[in-house]
Parts: structure tokens; C-alpha cells; sequence
């Protein structure tokens, strides 16, 4: 089934591979040609103390004096990715210094493409499979028009803020790559893979924990589907005829596999945890890296301008502190419980939501956790078509982005503004951000409705959602079948 | 339609934030027309709503201290002053003696004196400039000694201080062609000078920077400033100069032999610049009764100063010295018959506040109304040119404060008494200005950065002007949401099978950002087409049109754009001109002002020729035609009578000065103007 799919939407759209071959020579265009001139990496957006490469290679440049890489408070990333990243980051000539780097930057950024396809493709293999089993004749053909894994890694690969987050030698198309690892492993059901992306996710940056629910759910009961209700429904319904065995295998959950997960997990933290030993052996215990990398994540500690509200921080009484950064760190926690019972059903989409909210509350947000879930926001294309707002949140996040560095200059260099009128610009991208979460997940529940509805009048859901007015600024609101 | 009721009965339900919302676009005719006379309104009031100015850092002090120059060091500026016009009168070489004979007087005066020596560097249009760091300029080639350029610099270590500060006085001259009012500017520094180094409250190094402006007093000032900032490793002078020195040196003199031992190549520094004046004085004397003080201002890309300094001189020439001070401004302004009108009726109708409650200051007499808005406009003006209006502007990027004040004598005479006189009022008043900014504590920061001038006491804070412009833009956002959500309906009617109706605006924001992408590529082919050698303005400016032109018909052709429902591009097109312009605002709100004026009502107004009626299309034809930047060159210039004659090479030159200051004004014509001028045009010619 996912093959037959795969090669019709291959010969369906052959610009695919032409595309995301183009968006990979931007990049190594811009990165040989003007490897100085697009200063991307001093930008406060795209490399945050955590991500930036540049204290990636000056932790690099202690270790190899023989002192530990987290002296000073610079480097506040992973020893894993000193050890591999480090010995890139060498100077070997004059003005080429981070080349190499760059490359396998690009390189994460085309598997993390690649697997994004993949991911979509299954989903929409899933999708297809469960609106033909509920009988939405319609809707299916709808379905099949738009290949959602092409477009959500092509909405990555051509995201002007991932090319920027590449170009900009921040770590982040390592995280994001490792993110999305952990997705296709749980999509493909392969546990190990899974539970490898999810301990490497949450080394390196920590709140991709969170997404143990959606892996979880991936891992338990399969892909994204409607709400189980109606395969229940269908089952006493009006006599319609499908196989027993693909109703009954969509609401087992397989508990023998979450052990499983949680299995190997704990064997790959392990296994991290003895190669980081390994590697700070001389300088330091684990006990510094975890305070110097999620110590540092949690704490706030580095208030430089960012693009994320904990940059309130800055502004904050000083016995006040410690209040307010449980009241942030809570704030993602809080979210995390009801949405798992309410998307239970959509586990990507969920891990879509979480993704997003983490980087809109994360304490050091960069351009790339955006590019990131604006990329797996493809993958739910056609279940969001009715999105509303769409205009409105796309010239915002123009305007915002365009703002920042704006607003930037005038508080550094011109010393014209202050920091408020940065703060203000990362508020305004903030509130975007909400309002893209918001909406998505309010249209996913339509979209869900609107399935329950037609399920149970398929003729009327048509009529209904085509009668609805997407101009008007408000969730529709269908009356629920008797 | 079985569910209209339906829908209807859902209305009520809305969040009351979206019912305000949907009611603005539902009026979005009446809030645009009401919203933008209220902006232009608002733009005509300012000079009305300007406030007076006040000193606001309270440890200025301005006028507190009694002026301590003396008849010594103002006979002692008189010498040197008479020994540079003799220096002129006798030796043909006065371009190197010139610099030699300051050092002389510096030195013995007891400052700590240094050369600087630069290239003239030409200007060069860097197409990435704006968004990337500026230590990429390109090492030149190798230029002959005679292209070097001395700057003599004077520092006086301040007694008091930890020499962390200091203050700048800048006196620019052409040696080459030197002329009486720079001996008398090199004079009012060479008196104040003389006193700073003997007296004992000085908390912050003065530096007496003897300007070379033989290649333009800007760059002679910024190449100073350059390499003041640039950390140097082994002696700056050694790595441009020394090879020069040599070269440079005319048959030993008497001046040679005493200051060899004092003046040294290497650059001498002192602290972080407080603030920065440069002094001149005018050539030709002022019509007045009074000596008048020009002051000067704008810096590149509409930065201003901090209004504190230029209260503190304004305050301490009208009240200190009885000097007239003014700012520039549109003279043709000042008999204009539509302004007097308006000024007209804005008294009476600020006399009849007055008569209904005494409490209402409302209004202001018709010539001071004249008056600001020709001050407002030439504010504006320099402003949005973003080429700064002196040497003043090379400070304000390294984030010091300096204005340039202009000193012009009533009748200009070289008689010694005059002369005198001139000297002691030039001297105290700049004494005054560097007592008070000696008596700062912080760099300045109290007072505003962003406003403009009504009059050398009178300005409009960046909270009232603010208000034309978003009144004037605010029509965009409400007529873009407007437009969209109309197509959105007629969609539903005409296209019902269509899914993804709500994502319709990706096939025009693809003709938007393809035409966007132009603009930026229009903004580039300047640099290419100065690779092409030995061609004259005019073939450089049809070459530009031309490839334009071209580039835009093949970006057309080669992505096939779509021809998409008019009223959704017209969405997406404002929405672009709403971003940039809001953009711009903040960048320089000048420039934004002025695009706003010319791009909101095309923007309003267009509409495809086949849809609108006859009157409105003609009216879209004028608008569209002002609205090309060119075409507004010249009608502006026309109408206001910047210059007299009227040729390409005249618009070449234009934008020629705003690409090599660097002026953001350029990018905005590009970026966002053009574009968006491009698209009316595109609306206009629509078939639908």
C-alpha cells in the first residue's frame, strides 16, 4: 500500500527530488561563496548560547588544552557533540573555518527532509486507509491530491529559517534531526531507532523529553487516525462492510512494545550517559554536565537577547526569579496532560503541538525549533485546509522576523531603542506562535468533527463544510449527530 | 443554502474582539478615507502640537558657570590666525605646511599632538552593505603619497579625569584652498583650546581634531573616527604612512626642526567620545541684525542626536552670546499660499477654543505656522535622504552624539575688531557647550533620539508623530483583510468543489514575493553595472531600466504567474506594503512618512481598469504615474525648486549620493516601493 503510494506520488510530482536538490545547492552555494559576508551566526535568532557553534568549538578548544569544556560558561552543549563536532571546527584555512561543519549541517538538513517524506508518506498511507475503511468517499479523493510528505519536507528544506539556522552553525539540524528521527522510528514502529532518537533529542536539548507521550502513543497504537468512536460507531452502524480484523487492530494498543521502548531507551540513556563519562573523564564528572547543560537550560541563566518571552527574565525582580521560572517551566508541563488526552488519537499531530509549544516556552529559542514544526505543520495539510488565519499568521511571521533584526540594530548598534522594543518584537512573534498552535489544533478538531459528521451523513458533511465560510474568523461549530 | 439560518444563528457567538473586527472590515471603505484624511490631518497639524524643548539631564547645567575665556587666548587665536592667511599668502605648498603650523601651535599650547594620515577612499556602492558587517571593504590598491591626507589632532589630558571620556571638537578646512571663515573656525577652537589647557575642572580629555577636508570633510572626519576605533597592533601610522613620510618631506624648516620631537605618527587616543561639535563658520554673513547660529543635525539614515545637546547650544547662544539660532529650512515653503491658509485657519479656529475656555493653548500665529512646516519639511526631507548633513553624521555611528553648529556673522568683515568680537562669542559659547557636557555623568541618554524640528526650540516626540503615520497605514491591514475575506466568499460561490479554500492567497503571495525578489535584484544591478567601464550616467541609468525590465519579463515568464483573482493580489500587495512600510517606520520614520504619502492612496485606490469606472481609472492612471519613484523626483522637484535643471544624469546622481551613503532610503525605494508601484500597475492592467 505505502509503496504503491510512494511511486505514485514520485511520478506524480518528479520536482520533488529536483527541488530538494536545488535547496541543497542554495546552501552549499551560500556557504562556499560567501562563507563571511551573511553573518548569520552572530545573530541572536538564529544561535542561542546553547546552539551556537562558535562556543561549540571554543568548548572544543578547552577540552583540547586539557580543561574542562564547560570552564568559563561557554559551551553549554553536549560532550557527544564537542567530540563529533568538535574536530570540524578546526581552523584549516583562512576564511573557511566552519566549511566543514556547514556541509554536515546541510547534510541533517536533507535526512531530516528525507525522513520527514517518509514520515508523511506512512501517515498519509494511514489516513487513506482509515477514511476508506469509514467509508468518506470524498474525502479520500481530496486526500489523494496533495502528497503531504512531499510538501511538509519541501516546506523544510525551503523555509527561509531553516536555511538560515543551517547557514547560521547553530546545532539546532542536529536536534531537529534527531527529533525527527525519533518520529519516524515510532511512525515505523522500529523501537530501537525510536528510543535512540528520543535519548539523543533530550541530551541535546532537553525539552524534547516531553515528547515521550506522542512516541508512546505512535509506539502503542499505530499512526494518526480519527477518533476511535467512530470505528465503534461504524462497527453497530448502518451496515456498513469492512474487515474485522483492521477495526480491532486500530484500538489494541501493544503494551509489549512500550516495554520494549522503554527497554531500549533506558539501555541507549545508558549508553550515552557511559560515553559522556567517558569522554569528560578527565575534566569533570557527569555531575558538572548536567548542571552546565540542563542546570543551564532550566535556570535561565544566560540572558542575552533571544527571541523567546523568558527574556522577561531579564526585567524581573531578583526574589521574584525563582517563582517565575517555575511558572515557565510549569507552563509547558500543564499543557502537556490535557492535549495528550485530547489528541490521544493523533499522536504526530500531538508531537507537532508539543514541538511547537516547547519552542515558543523554551528558555533559548532559535529560528530553527520554528523551522522545525512549520516543516512537520505540512504534514497535516489536508487535514487543515479550513485553517483560518492562515494569511494573517504568515504575514505576521514575516513581519516579525523581518522586525527583529530591525529592532536589534536600533537597540545595539544605533542605541537609539532599548531592549524593550526587542522584547517587544519577541512578545509579538510569541503571540503568533500561540495563535498558529491554537488554530491548528481547533481545525484538527473540526476537521475531526466534521469526519464524525460524515461518517454519519456523508452527503450532508460535504454540503456542510463546503456551505461554511472561511472568511468569517471563528470555528465553526457543528451540531453533533443525534 | 439549507444552512444559512444556521450560520446566522452562530454570528452572536463571536469573541467580542473579532466582532470589533469583523465590523472594521465590514466599513473598511469608511475607516480607510476617514482614517487617512485623519493622517494627513494629523501630518498638517504637527507644527501645531509641537512642544518646546527643555533642557531634561539635569547635570548639564547649561549658562551656570560665568565664561572664562580671555582677551590672552583670544589675541593669542588672532596670532594664529594671521599667521595661517600669511602661510597661505606666501608658500604654494600651504597643503602640507597648514597641518605642520596647527601641530606647531597645538604643541606649544601644551596639547598632546598627533597626525593622522588617510586615503581618500572612493565611494563604492557594497551591494551586501546593509545586512553584513563593513570590515569586508576591499584593500585598496596601492595609491600614490600624494592621495594621503593629514589630519592634525590635538588631545589635553584632563586634569580631573581617568581619561575614560572625552569630548571632540572638529574644525574642518581645505588645505588645498583654504579660505578666511576656516581660519576663523580653526580659530574659535585654537582660544577655547588655549583656555581648556589651563583650567582645572576638566573631567574629560578634549581632542581637537583639525580636520583635512580635502577629499570631503565627512571622510576626513569617519576615516579618523575609523581608525580611533579600530584597534591597531604595532602603530597604526606605521602601516599607512611610513613609506610616505619621506616623500612628503619638503626642505627642512624652522617648523620641522621644533616639532619633530613632539608630533608623532602613531594615532593618539583618549577616551570614549561623549560628544563631538563641529564648528564652522559660514562664508557668506547673514542678512539679520544678529549673528546667527546654524545648527545642523541629521546624520545617515535619519539619526538624530540627542535633543539634549542641542538644547544645551541653543539655549546657551540665544541667552549666552544673543546669537539667532536657526534650523534648516525649505525656504520656497515660506510664501506658499495653500500653507498661509491653512495656518490661517488653524489660528481662528485655535482663537475660537480660546474664546470658548481660556484653559485651551490651542494654536499658533500663521508665520510661526508657515515658519515650522517649512522647518518640518526640510527636516523631514534631510531625513529621509539619509545622507547626513555634515561631519557631524560620521559620529552618530559609533553612537556619539555631534551636531555641526555653523557660525554666520551679520556682515562678514576682516576687520580686526570684528574679528575679535567674534572670536569671544564663538569661544564662549563653545566653552559653555563643553562645560556642560564635561559636567555629564552618562553618555546621553535623557532626552529623545527620534524627533524632528520644528524650530530651533520646538520639536514633535516620536509619540506624536507617530500617530499621522500609523493613522495614515492603518487603512492597509483593515482593506487587506477586507479584500481577503470578499474573495474568500465570491470563492465560495463560483468554486464550490474546491477544497483548501482558505490557503488561495499562496498562488498571489507567489506573484508578490516573485515581483519582491525583483526589487531586491533591481537594487543589486548597480554594482554590476559599475564593472562596466567608461559609461556615462545616462547609458548607466537606461542600462538599469532596461535590464529591469528585462529581468522582470523573463522572472514573469519563466515562473508563469498565474493570472489569480485581482481583489486576493490586491490583499497580498497591500499586506507587503503595510510590512515594509511598518518596517521602514522604524528604520527611518522619514523616509516611511513620505513612502506612506505616495504609496497608501495607490495602494487605496487601484482597481483593474475593466472594474472601475472611468474617473476612478484616470485617477489610478495620475497615481500610478506620481507614484513611480523617478517621476516623483522630478515633480517634486519641480514643485518645490530643489534644482533648477532637469535630466537623467540628475536622477542618476541622486541615487548614486543614496547608495553610496549608504542609505537605507535606497533599499526601501527598491525593496518595497518599486514592487509594490510594479503590482498597482499589474492590478491596473488585469483582465478579469
Amino acid at each position: 500500500m505505502e509503496e504503491s503510494v510512494e511511486k505514485t506520488t514520485r511520478k506524480k510530482h518528479p520536482w520533488f527530488w529536483s527541488s530538494a536538490l536545488a535547496s541543497i545547492i542554495l546552501r552549499l552555494v551560500l556557504i562556499i561563496y560567501f562563507p563571511n559576508t551573511l553573518n548569520f551566526s552572530s545573530r541572536p535568532e538564529v544561535s542561542t548560547p546553547v546552539t551556537s557553534l562558535r562556543r561549540l568549538a571554543e568548548g572544543y578548544w578547552l577540552k583540547r588544552s586539557s580543561m574542562s569544556p564547560y570552564a568559563g560558561s561557554m559551551y553549554h552543549g553536549s560532550p557527544l557533540l564537542l567530540s563529533i563536532l568538535g574536530p570540524l571546527t578546526i581552523d584549516r584555512d583562512e576564511g573557511q573555518s566552519h566549511l566543514l561543519c556547514g556541509l554536515a549541517f546541510v547534510i541533517a538538513d536533507f535526512v531530516t527532509a528525507i525522513l520527514i517524506r517518509a514520515i508523511g508518506q506512512r501517515l498519509q498511507g494511514a489516513d487513506i486507509q482509515s477514511l476508506k475503511s469509514l467509508g468518506a468517499g470524498r474525502h479520500l479523493k481530496i486526500s489523494e491530491n496533495f502528497p503531504t510528505g512531499d510538501i511538509a519536507s519541501l516546506v523544510y528544506l525551503w523555509n527561509p529559517l531553516t536555511i538560515i539556522t543551517c547557514l547560521g552553525y547553530s546545532t539546532s539540524p542536529i536536534e531537529n534531526l534527531m527529533i525527527v528521527l525519533s518520529l519516524y522510528g515510532a511512525c515505523k514502529r522500529l523501537v530501537p531507532l525510536a528510543a535512540f532518537g528520543w535519548v539523543m533529542a533530550s541530551h541535546l536539548s532537553l525539552y524534547p523529553v516531553i515528547l515521550i507521550i506522542p512516541l508512546v502513543l505512535l509506539i502503542g497504537s499505530g499512526l494518526d487516525t480519527p477518533p476511535r468512536k467512530l470505528f465503534l460507531q461504524e462497527k453497530h452502524g448502518d451496515g456498513y462492510k469492512k474487515t474485522k480484523t483492521g477495526s480491532l487492530h486500530l484500538i489494541n494498543f501493544s503494551w509489549r512494545r512500550v516495554v520494549l521502548f522503554f527497554l531500549w531507551s533506558s539501555a541507549w540513556a545508558l549508553y550515552v550517559l557511559v560515553l559522556c563519562g567517558i569522554s569528560l573523564k578527565d575534566y569533570s564528572g557527569l555531575g558538572e554536565m548536567f548542571k552546565r547543560t540542563y542546570g543551564f537550560i532550566l535556570s535561565v541563566e544566560d540572558l542575552s537577547p533571544n527571541i523567546g518571552v523568558l527574556y522577561f527574565f531579564a526585567e524581573v525582580f531578583d526574589f521574584f526569579r525563582d517563582f517565575f521560572l517555575i511558572v515557565f517551566h510549569i507552563n509547558i508541563l500543564f499543557m502537556v496532560l490535557p492535549l495528550a488526552i485530547r489528541l490521544h488519537h493523533r499522536p504526530c499531530f500531538l508531537a507537532f503541538v508539543y514541538i511547537a509549544i516547547s519552542s515558543i516556552l523554551k528558555s533559548y529559542p532559535s529560528v530553527g525549533d520554528s523551522a522545525l514544526y512549520l516543516g512537520l505543520l505540512g504534514l497535516f495539510v489536508n487535514a487543515l485546509a479550513d485553517m483560518q488565519f492562515s494569511f494573517f499568521l504568515f504575514s505576521g511571521y514575516l513581519g516579525t522576523l523581518l522586525l527583529s533584526p530591525v529592532m536589534h540594530n536600533l537597540w545595539i548598534w544605533r542605541g537609539t531603542g532599548n531592549a524593550n522594543f526587542y522584547f517587544a518584537t519577541a512578545m509579538a512573534y510569541a503571540c503568533f506562535q500561540i495563535i498558529l498552535v491554537v488554530e491548528s489544533v481547533s481545525s484538527m478538531l473540526n476537521h475531526d468533527r466534521a469526519l464524525k459528521q460524515g461518517t454519519t451523513d456523508v452527503a450532508k458533511k460535504v454540503c456542510q463544510s463546503l456551505k461554511d465560510e472561511p472568511g468569517l474568523p471563528t470555528p465553526r461549530k457543528f451540531s453533533l449527530p443525534k | 443554502m439549507t444552512s444559512t439560518p444556521e450560520t446566522e444563528a452562530q454570528k452572536p457567538k463571536h469573541r467580542p474582539i473579532i466582532r470589533i473586527g469583523i465590523f472594521i472590515i465590514a466599513h473598511s471603505f469608511i475607516v480607510s478615507v476617514v482614517c487617512c484624511t485623519a493622517g494627513v490631518l494629523a501630518l498638517l497639524l504637527l507644527p501645531v502640537l509641537a512642544k518646546k524643548t527643555y533642557v531634561s539631564e539635569n547635570a548639564l547645567m547649561p549658562g551656570s558657570a560665568i565664561p572664562m575665556i580671555s582677551e590672552q587666548d583670544v589675541s593669542g587665536a588672532n596670532k594664529f590666525i594671521n599667521e595661517l592667511t600669511s602661510l597661505k599668502l606666501k608658500s604654494q605648498r600651504t597643503g602640507i605646511e597648514i597641518p605642520r603650523l596647527i601641530a606647531l601651535h597645538m604643541a606649544n599650547l601644551g596639547g598632546e599632538v598627533s597626525y593622522h594620515k588617510f586615503q581618500n577612499q572612493p565611494n563604492k556602492f557594497h551591494p551586501l552593505h546593509f545586512f553584513t558587517s563593513t570590515e569586508l571593504e576591499a584593500n585598496h590598491v596601492n595609491q600614490t603619497c600624494e592621495s594621503y591626507a593629514t589630519n592634525t589632532v590635538g588631545i589635553i589630558r584632563a586634569p580631573r579625569g581617568d581619561g575614560k571620556e572625552a569630548i571632540v571638537l572638529v574644525t574642518p578646512y581645505n588645505p588645498v584652498n583654504f579660505s578666511q571663515n576656516e581660519a576663523l573656525s580653526l580659530g574659535i577652537a585654537y582660544s577655547v583650546f588655549s583656555l581648556l589647557n589651563q583650567v582645572t575642572w576638566l573631567a574629560k580629555d578634549i581632542i581637537w581634531l583639525a580636520a583635512d577636508s580635502r577629499y570631503g570633510q565627512y571622510n576626513s572626519v569617519a576615516a579618523w573616527l575609523k581608525d580611533y576605533h579600530t584597534p591597531s597592533f604595532g602603530g597604526f601610522g606605521k602601516l599607512h604612512g611610513v613609506g610616505c613620510h619621506n616623500g612628503n618631506d619638503v626642505p627642512e624648516s624652522n617648523l620641522d626642526m621644533i616639532i619633530e620631537t613632539e608630533v608623532s605618527d602613531t594615532l593618539r587616543r583618549a577616551g570614549t567620545m561623549a560628544a563631538a561639535l563641529v564648528i564652522k563658520v559660514a562664508k557668506t554673513g547673514e542678512a539679520g541684525d544678529q549673528d546667527a547660529l546654524n545648527i545642523y543635525a541629521e546624520a545617515s539614515n535619519g539619526q538624530m542626536p540627542n535633543l539634549d545637546l542641542i538644547n544645551v547650544v541653543s539655549y546657551l547662544a540665544v541667552h549666552g552670546q544673543g546669537l539667532r539660532v536657526q534650523v534648516d529650512k525649505l525656504v520656497s515653503f515660506l510664501d506658499s499660499k495653500w500653507l498661509k491658509f491653512i495656518g490661517g485657519v488653524l489660528e481662528t479656529v485655535g482663537n475660537i477654543a480660546r474664546t470658548l475656555n481660556p484653559q485651551w493653548k490651542f494654536g499658533i500665529p500663521v508665520k510661526e505656522y508657515v515658519e515650522g512646516s517649512a522647518t518640518l519639511v526640510s527636516s523631514l526631507y534631510n531625513q529621509a535622504l539619509g545622507v547626513p548633513t555634515g561631519s557631524h553624521g560620521a559620529f552618530r555611528d559609533y553612537q556619539v552624539d555631534a551636531i555641526t553648529i555653523e557660525i554666520s556673522p551679520k556682515l562678514f568683515s576682516t576687520s580686526k575688531g570684528r574679528q575679535t568680537e567674534l572670536l569671544f562669542r564663538g569661544g564662549r559659547l563653545v566653552e559653555g557647550v563643553i562645560r556642560s557636557v564635561n559636567n555629564l555623568l552618562e553618555k546621553f541618554h535623557q532626552s529623545f533620539f527620534l524627533y524632528l524640528l520644528t524650530s530651533s526650540n520646538k520639536f514633535v516626540s516620536v509619540g506624536v508623530y507617530m500617530i499621522a503615520f500609523l493613522l495614515l497605514v492603518a487603512p492597509l491591514p483593515v482593506l487587506a483583510a477586507s479584500l481577503f475575506s470578499d474573495a474568500n466568499k465570491s470563492n465560495l460561490e463560483s468554486e464550490k468543489n474546491k477544497p483548501f479554500k482558505s490557503w488561495r492567497w499562496l498562488y498571489p503571495t507567489k506573484t508578490v514575493f516573485l515581483v519582491h525578489l525583483w526589487g531586491a535584484i533591481v537594487s543589486l544591478l548597480p554594482y554590476f553595472i559599475y564593472q562596466i567601464p567608461d559609461s556615462q550616467p545616462t547609458s548607466r541609468l537606461l542600462i538599469w531600466a532596461s535590464l529591469s525590465l528585462f529581468i522582470l519579463i523573463v522572472l514573469g515568464s519563466f515562473f508563469r504567474v498565474r493570472s489569480t483573482q485581482w481583489a486576493l493580489l490586491k490583499s497580498v500587495t497591500v499586506s507587503a506594503a503595510f510590512i515594509g512600510l511598518c518596517l521602514m517606520s522604524v528604520i527611518n520614520f522619514a523616509t516611511a512618512e513620505i513612502g506612506a504619502l505616495l504609496l497608501v492612496p495607490m495602494c487605496l485606490m487601484i482597481k483593474p481598469w475593466r472594474v472601475a469606472g472611468k474617473f476612478q481609472s484616470a485617477l489610478n492612471l495620475v497615481l500610478v504615474i506620481i507614484g513611480f519613484p523617478g517621476a516623483t523626483f522630478f515633480v517634486v522637484k519641480s514643485a518645490f525648486g530643489f534644482q533648477n535643471e532637469s535630466s537623467l544624469v540628475e536622477f542618476w546622481y541622486w541615487v548614486e549620493s543614496l547608495w553610496a551613503w549608504n542609505s537605507a532610503t535606497y533599499i526601501y525605494i527598491c525593496m518595497v516601493h518599486l514592487p509594490c508601484w510594479v503590482l498597482c500597475i499589474y492590478i491596473l492592467l488585469h483582465q478579469c
